[in-house]
């Protein structure tokens, strides 16, 4: 399979202007011994695009980031960033990597993290010291910038963490769970500055275990299961593709019931009756009304909206953080 | 309470292999290399044999009678250096002598740890035929020089006993007319008492002056190298603990690559412009400034305070420390890249650094080990830069003369900076 052999899906309209994906996995294969990691893994990232990467863990996840950022030699397929192969020296270049663990050096200062990392991605003299102060003034650490990192937050690691991996001005930004073991204001933090960043064009792939954030901060979701992309698309296209988007009621009642309601099914393990419907307004005040007809009385009505939480439990039959 | 934080404490040294290992495994390990080391007093051929030179100039019967039985000692070995230079000659004996010059050359190179000298005396006992004999020693090695002197009044001694018996036969055999009159007078002599005098004038020896020994002769023992130096000790240990620390030091700073793999800091920056073989010689580069400067403050502090001769060895110095430093920061990085984790390198160069210390002479000095564990030295090389500073600052031997050393070291830093590389392969791409 070659980069042209792929289809692009479109998530935002001004995608379809840019031809090139900014990232394209084509057919990845990858074992370790007996265990196959990857097998035949396919997606694409658009310029300017969020994608979020989602799998249960073991699913291939890690070795497929290490694959896209060329730190795991493929045993089969091909990984293209801007359209060239990530086997071209320069073209690594172009990528940011921001690894799960914090790795930047608990022994130097701020500033001196982000000096050391700006060198190694070819930054010099003056465009380094601006670059530097633009990081620190965007991860808003410029009164700290000459303190030990190791005397930081969790929060405030992290976002240096991040800032290490965008000095060189990346055009496509790969983040392994970066607000991993953060307070939700860091967090927000951590979303805001990477905002900032799509929003000036670099593209970013994702993997996270809150699914709140890959609902909310990407374009795009991809879930990977089993070395391979199970689903992919848009929140409401893998909704509708998967479960559907009718709404489930739930609802619990009381009085002498002889049968279930027309319309409704008695689900034994929550003790509630369950259905779904298309259209709330219209739909449920017929339901109410099956249910006073044989006799029941309604203490309490639950209407629950189809989420990538379901997606993901009905594609993969796991929780994310299984 | 007592008895749960106990159980909780073993139970946590039981899950942990390598703690296990470093508690119960690694101190045997070490009391097996030490025994091996300094307990190998077995066999007759690893017995450490004094090595010497001889010159004998005397011409005298008693030195070359002498000679011949210091060549039996079983616990002496005769030097073949200068064998090939001509700077050997076979004497009527047979044994091997070289010129005064040559023994002394010898001593101060190394090549032999004293040297022994006879020569035709100018004082009175000449007139008695007996040498002046001098051992020229090296008090790099303390015990071989007090041995030394012993084992040749020894010799000397028996040299003299064995002259006496010949002459006294010889003055029987002429002074008596029938062989039981011979013996008679012959047992009648008090030896010890006897002038060879007197067997001289009737013995008509050939032309060969005899000895004179009523008491142990005389020897002069002269440090050749450590006479003039106010503290050796100094300069000999200064080396051993110089190169044993910069192999520690380096491997602990070595430790950060592994630190880098375990926190994906590697990951990162091998995504950047850099690549495994700037990363390594980055870290060579540093490890071995790091070491030189190390070098460098000990040997400037063993200059101030205990009088090392620094200034006037200063182009060997630099020499040897930069390959030493070199060759250490290779080595330590060898260890980072084949070990897995810090924790493992940790315990893994400790054992590794002590026993090549130890082996290679840098905690008790190589001679006192056995020839087998002294050869097995040579492959450390510890061994290697210690020779080097020893014939620097103890033998103040010039820059030119430590060719081989130089050579062994830069050739150890280039193999083991090669094998750090192919260890390393492995985090490059999985």
């Amino acid at each position: 399979m070659t980069l042209s052999s792929i289809s692009i899906p479109q998530s935002k309209p001004e995608a379809s202007a840019v031809d090139t994906p900014a990232l394209a996995v084509v057919d990845l294969w990858k074992s370790y011994g007996s265990n196959q990691a990857l097998k035949g893994t396919s997606f694409v990232l658009n310029q300017g695009e969020r994608l979020a990467l989602l799998g249960p863990n073991g699913a291939g996840k890690t070795t497929l980031i290490r694959s896209m950022c060329g730190r795991v030699r493929p045993d089969r397929g091909q990984v293209f960033l801007l359209g060239k192969s990530i086997r071209d020296p320069d073209v690594l270049l172009q990528m940011g990597v921001i690894p799960q663990d914090l790795a930047i050096y608990a022994d130097l200062t701020a500033k001196q993290n982000l000096e050391c990392f700006g060198q190694l991605h070819g930054l010099r003299s003056r465009k380094l010291r601006e670059r530097v102060a633009w990081a620190l003034k965007w991860i808003g650490l410029e009164d700290r910038a000459h303190e030990l990192t190791k005397g930081f937050s969790g929060g405030m690691k992290r976002r240096v963490n991040i800032a290490c991996g965008v000095l060189h001005r990346p055009r496509i930004l790969l983040l392994d769970e970066p607000t991993v073991g953060v307070d939700p204001q860091s967090r927000q933090r951590i979303f805001d500055m990477l905002d900032e960043l799509n929003e000036e064009g670099t593209s970013i792939v994702l993997t996270t275990h809150h699914l709140d954030e890959a609902e909310t901060r990407s374009d795009r979701i991809v879930i990977v299961d089993h070395g391979k992309v199970v689903a992919e698309g848009t929140i409401d296209h893998l909704i509708e593709s998967t479960i559907g988007t009718q709404r489930q009621v739930t609802i619990q009642a009381s009085g002498l019931l002889v049968a279930a309601p027309p319309g409704l099914e008695w689900d034994s393990e929550k003790g509630r009756f369950v259905c779904w419907v298309d259209n709330v307004a219209d739909e449920l005040p017929g339901i109410l009304e099956r249910i006073q007809k044989v006799g029941g009385v309604v203490l309490d009505l639950e209407v629950h909206q189809p989420n990538l939480h379901d997606v993901f439990l009905h594609l993969t039959g796991k929780e994310l953080r299984e | 309470m007592i008895w749960t934080v106990m159980q909780t404490s073993w139970r946590r040294l039981k899950n942990n292999r390598s703690e296990l290992f470093l508690t119960f495994i690694v101190p045997i390990v070490f009391f097996s290399i030490f025994a091996v080391i300094f307990g190998s007093r077995d066999s007759a051929s690893s017995t450490p044999k004094i090595k010497i030179a001889i010159s004998d100039t005397s011409g005298a019967a008693l030195s070359e009678r002498a000679v011949k039985l210091l060549e039996e000692q079983k616990s002496l070995r005769i030097s073949e250096n200068g064998r090939s230079n001509g700077a050997i000659k076979e004497g009527a004996s047979g044994a091997s002598t070289v010129s005064r010059s040559a023994a002394e050359d010898l001593v101060r190179r190394g090549m032999v740890s004293a040297a022994i000298v006879f020569e035709k005396s100018e004082l009175a006992d000449s007139a008695n035929g007996l040498p002046k004999i001098e051992i020229m020693t090296d008090s790099f090695d303390q015990v071989a020089s007090q041995v030394l002197a012993a084992i040749v009044q020894k010799a000397v001694m028996t040299a003299n006993g064995e002259l006496l018996k010949e002459k006294s036969d010889k003055f029987v055999q002429a002074n008596a007319p029938t062989p039981a009159n011979a013996s008679m007078v012959k047992s009648s002599l008090p030896m010890n008492l006897v002038r060879t005098a007197d067997f001289d004038a009737n013995a008509g020896s050939s032309g060969a002056s005899s000895p004179s020994l009523s008491q142990p002769p005389k020897i002069d023992v002269v440090d050749v190298i450590g006479g003039k130096k106010t503290n050796p000790v100094v300069a000999m240990y200064a080396a051993g603990i110089a190169v044993m620390f910069l192999l520690f030091s380096a491997t602990t700073a070595s430790g950060s690559l592994l630190e880098e793999r375990e926190n994906s800091t590697l990951d990162r920056l091998l995504c950047s412009r850099l690549t495994m073989d700037q990363l390594l010689l980055g870290k060579w580069a540093y490890l071995t400034v790091i070491g030189s400067i190390q070098m460098t403050l000990m040997f400037t502090w063993g200059a101030i305070v205990f009088g090392i001769d620094l200034l006037n060895h200063l182009d060997g110095f630099v020499a040897l420390t930069l390959v030493t430093a070199g060759a250490a920061a290779s080595f330590a990085l060898m260890l980072a890249a084949l070990c897995t984790s810090r924790m493992q390198l940790g315990w893994v160069s400790t054992i590794v650094i002590l026993s090549m210390s130890a082996l290679g002479g840098s905690m008790v000095p190589r001679y006192l080990m056995s020839e087998t564990i002294q050869k097995a030295g040579l492959l450390t090389f510890n061994a290697w830069a210690l020779d080097g500073y020893n014939k620097l600052f103890w033998r103040e031997l010039p820059l030119a003369d430590l060719k081989l050393e130089l050579a062994v070291l830069l050739g150890c830093g280039f193999l083991f900076i090669v094998a750090a590389r192919l260890f390393a392969v492995r985090w490059e791409r999985s």
